[in-house]
């Protein structure tokens, strides 16, 4: 059995210390900060936490040389960036009034049964929309996959192989917070996926998104207004059928019953878990064992205390 | 009348301790959906409330409530509305301005201080007060010689949490800075924005003007000062992002002429102005009626009216609707918006005080330097 700990945002108070000691590690603990971009490698507080010594992937840093010394797949890498931002900003403007009408019926007053077939349909588009929006980036990644397994790059996949190695030989894999695409993109880079499945985790808050298989962006009380929550992408799949909330107790407008109710069902039957400063969900494997301060959403749009079953 | 106050004398004049349990027990002004009662206790031949508000007669006569020693007034107030006021109370001849004491919000500025009348519905934004979950930035004395005033001039700079040399951060420069700090807690917003990742970490400097009554109101130097002084000190001691849209400049009131004009002599150097109540007078026939220190604001305001040109990428502005800059304000957003520059306008239920520009910051700040929220989650 795997164990993977899910923490949320590590300030004001860290629990990482509570998570590392509930796991048996057996060699070195890498730390994966890619999310902290610019500051990535900065873990001398983590390492004071933790006390234990602790050895930086640096995946953000070694793939900008890497772009450096190889401007093909820079190129190719910078085509695929491209795309998914224009493909997100189209997936943007059918969201917008796919949503805005599934919002609008879930606060609408008719005949029960004549609505909440309605309401179910609404939601059912939406659900739909995401799901196409996955395919479509899906095939975005198998198009750069495929090109980039044809450039002879052998520096890059040297340099690859050897951080697949690092990953392998650790104990305890720690995979910070921070710039969630940005982390989700490096890890991709580094085609970490494989060697992260099999080893003991604790990621926290952006940490945590990418290992799902669904990456939620959302924020309820955005200051320039509301957006309406958005699938940036699939993350790594190793945390199933959980949608992974950090920040979930400012972010979210809960007094909104309605709305958590459309976010709950929306990404049904997946289970819409918050992740906020003092949260811990642990798992072996596929099974939650423990958890602590984590609510769920259930589709009523209330928040139940997660509990392991 | 309120009906509270109506309970109050429904049975004729009420016993000393009927009034001053009244006072203890509720919060004032007293404050309903769409009007606001002002009470004033004591001894006076005639009170009056005075409201720092422009339109309207800033002077309303209290009425003494029969059988006691209350002036009472109830005005309209449009929900979520706010300004600030004293009573003047005329007794024994003489005349004097007070703070309501049965009210304890106060602001201050330059100036003293007021008491606020908060209408209903205002509440106090929360990302203004102190958050303690929220790190810190701190602030450092920068002394500059300033070439364009031939003087010595203090800045201070505000370097956001977990600052670090190795980084390269956006800029802000605020006229008027230290009062922003000191009248629109600049220092606790900068704070919450940058911890709820609303606006990017940023080093912001904070200028002040020994007499910004000229430096502020169309001065060369003023603007040079900035450009040419300031900005390439900041840049030599701290690491800037090297960007005209990472770059901004911001006043209220004069400090938005100031800000107005810098950018005018010095086009796009800031990709991003923020102008709270700007003074911006001028005049379509014939002087000015406004004094001679608006002579060269007139002077600059009419020259740019009449020969406009982009400034900058993004251009926020905020008024208060009781003040009355909204008039020069609501006159200027088309102008700039016909350069093909982004406006954003804002107006409030406010008057022309710093809380009023306190409570715009989120809106402006977000908007100019929109942070990493949405895709990060630390």
């Amino acid at each position: 059995m795997t164990q993977r700990i899910l923490l949320g945002p590590q300030n004001p108070r860290s629990n990482l210390r509570q998570a590392a000691d509930a796991i048996d590690v057996n060699g070195p603990i890498v730390v994966i900060s890619a999310g902290w971009r610019d500051s990535e490698g900065e873990i001398e507080e983590l390492q004071e936490e933790l006390g234990r010594p602790l050895e930086d992937l640096m995946i953000y840093h070694r793939a900008e040389e890497i772009f450096a010394r190889e401007p093909e797949l820079k190129a190719l890498h910078r085509e695929r960036q491209d795309k998914l931002q224009e493909l997100q900003e189209l997936y943007r403007m059918r969201l917008g009034p796919t949503i805005a009408a599934a919002r609008k019926l879930m606060r609408a007053t008719a005949q029960p049964d004549l609505l909440r077939l309605e309401q179910r349909a609404a939601i059912a588009q939406v659900r739909a929309l995401d799901r196409h929006h996955l395919r479509r980036l899906q095939a975005i990644h198998q198009d750069f996959d495929r090109r980039r397994a044809q450039l002879h790059i052998p520096a890059a996949t040297a340099e690859r192989e050897a951080v697949q190695r690092q990953v392998a030989k650790a104990g305890l894999v720690l995979i910070a917070g921070g710039h969630v695409a940005v982390l989700l993109n490096r890890m991709r880079l580094f085609r970490l996926g494989d060697e992260l499945a099999n080893k003991p985790l604790i990621a926290w808050s952006a940490g945590a998104m990418a290992l799902s298989e669904r990456i939620i962006l959302f924020h309820h009380h955005a200051p320039q207004g509301r957006r309406d929550a958005e699938l940036l992408d699939a993350g790594l799949g190793i945390v199933r059928a959980r949608i992974l909330l950090p920040h979930a107790k400012t972010r979210f407008d809960w007094g909104n019953r309605k709305r958590t109710a459309l976010f709950s069902r929306r990404f049904s039957p997946a289970a819409c878990c918050t992740l906020d400063n003092g949260s811990l969900l642990h798992l072996e494997d596929d099974r939650l064992v423990s958890t602590a301060n984590s609510f769920v959403i259930t589709r009523s749009g209330q928040k139940r205390v997660l509990t392991p079953r | 009348m309120n009906p509270q106050l109506a309970q109050l004398v429904q049975n004729g004049a009420p016993a000393p301790e009927a009034v001053d349990a009244f006072l203890r027990d509720h919060a004032f002004p007293l404050v309903e959906p769409g009007n606001v009662t002002f009470v004033y206790r004591g001894a006076a031949d005639e009170v009056t409330l005075r409201r720092w508000i422009s339109g309207f007669n800033t002077a309303l006569p209290m009425q003494l409530l029969e059988g006691t020693d209350l002036w009472v007034l109830t005005m309209d107030l449009p929900p979520r509305s706010r300004f600030e006021y004293k009573f003047e109370v005329v007794r024994n001849g003489g005349r004097e301005l007070l703070l309501d004491e049965l009210n304890g919000v106060v602001a201050n500025d330059p100036f003293g201080a007021n008491s606020v009348c908060q209408g209903f519905g205002y509440e106090r934004p929360d990302w203004t007060l102190p958050d303690s979950e929220a790190r810190t930035g701190a602030l450092v004395q920068l002394p500059l010689a300033s070439a364009a005033f031939r003087d010595q001039r203090e800045v201070e700079v505000y370097l956001p949490a977990r600052f670090k040399r190795s980084r390269s951060y956006p800029l802000l420069v605020v006229h008027d800075g230290p009062d922003y700090l000191r009248y629109a807690d600049l220092k606790t917003v900068l704070d919450n924005l940058i911890h709820r990742l609303e606006i990017p970490a940023m080093i912001v400097a904070l200028t002040q003007s020994p007499d910004r009554l000229v430096e502020y109101t169309g001065d060369p130097r003023q603007a040079k000062f900035i450009v040419e002084d300031l900005l390439p000190l900041l840049a030599e001691k701290f690491p800037l992002m090297d960007d005209p849209a990472m770059r901004g400049l911001m006043g209220a009131s004069l400090g938005g002429v100031a800000t107005l004009h810098t950018a005018s002599l010095f086009p796009r150097h800031f990709g991003q102005l923020l102008l709270q109540s700007g003074s911006f007078a001028f005049s379509d026939l014939g002087h000015h009626q406004k004094g001679p220190v608006f002579d060269p604001v007139v002077r600059f305001v009419n020259g740019y009216r009449k020969n406009p040109f982009p400034l900058a990428s993004k251009i926020y502005l905020s008024c208060g609707i009781y003040e009355s800059l909204i008039y020069e304000n609501r006159s200027i957003v088309p102008l700039l918006q016909a350069q093909g520059m982004q406006v954003q306008f804002e107006e409030a239920r406010d008057a022309h005080n710093w809380e009023n520009w306190r409570d715009r910051l989120r809106s402006a700040l977000t908007w100019l330097f929109p942070g990493p929220l949405w895709m990060v989650y630390e």
